[in-house]
């Protein structure tokens, strides 16, 4: 399997704090892949990094074997690499439609359009009709998000990344703050998406991750602590201990 | 005489004695702003009016009660302080949790108020502050004349500045202060009155411009405009330096002096100027500032003012009343106010395309309104071109004006967009107060109105009434457009989530830079079409005054809706015409609108009436905006 996305002794400095230091990481085509570890141990710096919403202190990114270290987030999103973020992240002011037509307007090039109207584009109204039906979003189509439950923008901000149709989805912690319930669909709904893409996702419940993931790093102070299957990282003692407070690993 | 690089070096030392005492002025003022952003994250645009109350104090302890300049040095700043205290207590205190803009519009209507105060009761013309005994003569340095008054304010000043460096950074009581930005739960749980705390920082920082106001009443005249003009200057020091930094503040004070003093020498034609030139070269080479490292600020809560768009018949009929009222408006009211609000309309909804739906508030639209004004006189006056091509070239040159200032100011966000903006609109104002083709303080008088396509003589009232009848409604009509469109669409969703947009694949830059454009075109159409009207181009078109008021006309109207700028600029321009006679009260009157509107009317007349109807109308659903999409229908 090739690598999608690529990391070379990737580094972050906060003000001398290496959030995230000398990484190597590597995400293989197809696969589901979890970074887990402690709070404050960099998941979501590394996801910024991978995204480019941080530019590295050092180190490269690659995706698809291109070196992308000096592309602006936008960029990474037009190459069909698309994030979501760890504190839900939808258009609190625009309706549930419009949310999802804010992913179609611009892979159908429509977004500098200053006279069409979504009204007269059939296969864009479909698309959204589609995307809020899959999602179950039919009652809440006209709602402002802003008045939506966490929940529902939970659900809500993963049908537009999907609406992208992305390669490589990179979500930040997906279950952060939900029930049960919403937790299994949007377990679901992941496993569902995995299929022809890669993704990426931070995650602390590890039922969810036992769940989902092939592939797991566990990151601890800003390095890779290991790395493998669910099975093999659960059972090192060094990554129990990180995540029971031990001081000391390796 | 010596003379360095043919200047002789008696005038370079003195404008460099005059530029150190200036960057006194902005250091301290920079410093007490600096206080304020970093305790309570406002950016206090009062900062000037509270520095000239100072002045102002020292000079009526004097006048009327016989208290000299010792006293004053206390007692100013002490009272200066306790009025600070009243307004953070009554009025800054709500903003904290809101966006931080709110905080810079309160006190912009503040300094209104204690401005237009202050003119109303002194005049606006200058009163002298003799020297104090002690302090007068001077010394001859052999290469210079030092007066001692001059030296006290650079010692003073310095001695006040790294005093209040060195309380921030190395006491116990400033990490107290230090510690309250960063986590004031935390600080509180630890048994410390963190508001008690935030409301003493606000008395001190305004006390320092107070005690500033103090030592300039000697040096420059006193008079209640004193502060208007430094305070956008010392905006531009504070993005010079950067938000973060307390030394920061202090240097790139006594520096921006400097550099003041040396353009003075040297190229005196630029001295007004060079401070703004910095700015933008700093902020193309370090976006956040010489010593800042907080690029950007926290944004604070957004809240959502949106109205929810009525459906799309409702739209056209509405529109469809607006233009049947403008029609038969003439014959009801005097058809000159009505020109007048109209083009003041099409200039509020202009700025409202980027303040509103692309939430960028600028505090300097007024350049894109005189720069065009100007530029279509001078067209239309000395070249002689036809009023459309005039127009259109006045309108192009606000577009250009508008690529190169979006372009320096979309680097930056939130407060520091609108400081930035500001600040450049100020550099526009002095190159139309220099420029050899403005007309100075006269302004381009008599631009001929012409026949319009060669055939129709704008001098016939009725045409040029139909004419300004047109391009508003062609204009309201295009924004109205945009902001249906999906472009329209996108920039609403970057005001929401800049980052989300991002990580869709929207380049956000490009499209607020062409909002931007497209506003400042808007505005351009509007300053164009105003010359010709009105046959004149002036100073008071781009003025920081009258950015201020396209912002009064699009808060007090609602910001984020069609209309809300067309009602804001009609009353407001009602206001001027039939309460001039109150003199400088109506700015007073503008001052209290905006106070209001930011406490108590965040949405405006036509926001609140909007969400009026849609409660009344469904008033079992909590929700507050179901509504069709428009197209539905
Ligand atoms: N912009 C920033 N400035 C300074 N420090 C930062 C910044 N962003 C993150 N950090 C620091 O870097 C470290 C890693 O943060 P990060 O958010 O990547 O952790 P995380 O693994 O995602 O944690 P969590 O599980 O809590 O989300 C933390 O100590 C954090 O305080
Ligand atoms: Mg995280």
């Amino acid at each position: 399997m090739a690598n999608v996305l690529e990391a070379r002794g990737l580094s972050r400095e906060f003000g001398g704090f290496r959030a995230v230091s000398n990484v190597d990481f590597a995400l293989k085509e197809g696969t589901i892949h979890a970074v887990i570890g402690p709070n404050g141990a960099g998941k979501s710096t590394l996801f910024n990094l991978l995204t480019k919403f941080l530019s590295p202190s050092e180190g490269r990114i690659l995706h698809k074997g291109e070196d992308v270290t000096a592309l602006r987030p936008p960029a990474m999103a037009r190459r069909g690499v698309v994030r979501s973020f760890q504190i839900s992240a939808v258009f609190a002011g625009l309706t549930v439609r419009e949310n999802i037509e804010m992913a179609l307007l611009r892979t159908n090039g429509i977004g500098w359009s200053f006279f069409s109207s979504i009204a007269r584009r059939p296969a864009i109204r479909r698309r959204v009709d589609e995307m809020i039906s899959r999602f179950s979003l039919d009652e809440h189509a006209d709602t402002q998000a802003g008045n939506l439950s966490y929940g529902r923008k939970r659900v809500l901000e993963l049908a537009t990344t999907l609406a992208l149709d992305p390669d490589v989805l990179l979500l930040d912690e997906p279950m952060a703050g939900l029930g049960h319930e919403d937790i299994g669909r949007i377990t679901d709904l992941v496993r569902e998406s995995g299929k022809g893409r890669t993704i990426l996702l931070v995650e602390h419940n590890m039922r969810v991750v036992s769940d989902l993931a092939d592939q797991i790093t566990v990151m601890v102070r800003g390095e890779v602590l290991a790395e493998g299957s669910y099975a093999e990282v659960s059972s090192r003692p060094d990554v129990i201990a990180a995540y029971t407070g031990g001081q000391h690993h390796g | 005489m010596i003379t360095i690089f043919g200047v002789p070096s008696v005038v370079l030392f003195g404008q460099l004695l005059l530029g150190l005492i200036n960057g006194a002025f902005y250091a301290m003022l920079s410093l007490g702003l600096a206080v304020i952003f970093g305790m309570m994250n406002i950016v206090n645009f009062a900062h000037g009016a509270l520095y000239m109350m100072g002045a102002l104090g020292a000079w009526i302890l004097l006048e009327y009660f016989g208290i000299g300049y010792w006293w004053a040095l206390v007692l100013a700043p002490l009272g200066v302080g306790i009025f600070g205290i009243v307004i953070e207590r009554t009025m800054l205190r709500p903003l904290y949790k809101l966006d931080h803009l709110y905080g810079m519009l309160l006190t912009f209507g503040l300094s209104l108020i204690i401005q237009g105060v202050f003119r109303d009761w002194f005049g606006s013309s200058g009163q002298p502050y003799a020297i104090p005994a002690a302090l007068s003569g001077g010394t001859n340095l052999g290469f210079m004349f030092l007066p001692t008054y001059r030296a006290w304010v650079i010692v003073a000043s310095l001695v006040v500045c790294l005093g209040t460096w060195f309380v921030i950074e190395r006491t116990k009581l400033g990490s107290y202060l230090r510690a309250a930005t960063e986590n004031a739960p935390l600080v509180q749980a630890f048994g410390i009155d963190v508001p008690r705390m935030v409301m003493l920082t606000f008395g001190a920082g305004v006390a320092l411009a107070a005690l500033a106001g103090v030592l300039a009443a000697p040096i420059y005249q006193v008079n209640p405009l004193m502060g208007a003009d430094v305070i956008i200057v010392v905006f531009a020091v504070v993005v010079i330096g950067g938000m973060g930094s307390i030394m920061g503040a202090i240097v790139t004070g006594f520096l921006v002096g400097l550099v003041e003093g040396l353009t003075r020498a040297f190229y005196p034609q630029g001295s007004s100027t060079v401070v703004f030139v910095m700015m933008a070269i700093v902020l193309l080479l370090r976006p956040a500032g010489l010593f800042g490292s907080k690029p950007e600020a926290a944004g604070g809560v957004h809240v959502s003012l949106d109205a929810p768009a009525p459906a799309f018949r409702t739209e056209i009929l509405l529109f469809l009343g607006m233009a049947a009222l403008l029609i038969i408006g003439p014959a009801f009211v005097y058809s000159g106010f009505l020109m007048k609000a109209m083009l003041f309309a099409l200039f509020a909804c202009a700025f409202n395309l980027i303040a509103g739906y692309g939430r960028l508030v600028s505090f300097g639209h007024a350049m894109f309104l005189g720069t065009a004004g100007y530029v279509c006189g001078h067209a239309a006056k000395v070249w002689g071109l036809t009023p459309e091509l005039a127009i259109l070239t006045g309108t192009l040159s606000a577009t250009v004006l508008g690529v190169v200032t979006g372009w320096l100011a979309i680097r930056s966000r939130g407060i520091y967009f609108a400081m930035v903006t500001l600040a450049l609109a100020q550099m526009i104002y002095f190159v139309a107060l220099q420029a050899p083709f403005t007309g100075g303080e006269d302004g381009l008088q008599n631009i001929p109105r012409g026949k319009l396509f060669g055939l129709f003589d704008l001098n016939d009232h009725t045409l040029l009434y139909g004419f300004v009848l047109v391009v508003f409604l062609g204009g309201f009509l295009l924004i109205a457009q945009v902001v249906r469109s999906p472009f329209g669409q996108v920039l609403k969703a970057i005001r929401e989530h800049e980052p989300r947009a991002q990580s869709l694949g929207y380049s956000t830059d490009h499209y607020k830079l062409a909002a931007f454009t497209l506003s400042a075109t808007l505005a351009g159409l509007a300053g164009a079409t105003k010359a010709v009207v009105l046959q004149l181009a002036s100073l008071t078109d781009v003025h920081w005054g009258m950015s201020g008021e396209v912002l009064l006309m699009t808060f007090l109207g609602g910001v984020g809706t069609l209309y809300g700028p067309v009602a804001g600029a009609f009353i407001v321009i009602a206001m001027q015409n039939y309460l001039a006679s109150l003199g400088q009260w109506v700015t007073v009157i503008h001052g209290a609108i905006f106070v209001v509107c930011v406490l108590a009317f965040r949405r405006g007349l036509v926001g609140e009436l909007i969400a009026f109807l849609g409660r009344s109308r469904k008033p079992a659903t909590p929700a507050k905006t179901p509504q069709a999409a428009p197209e539905a229908g």
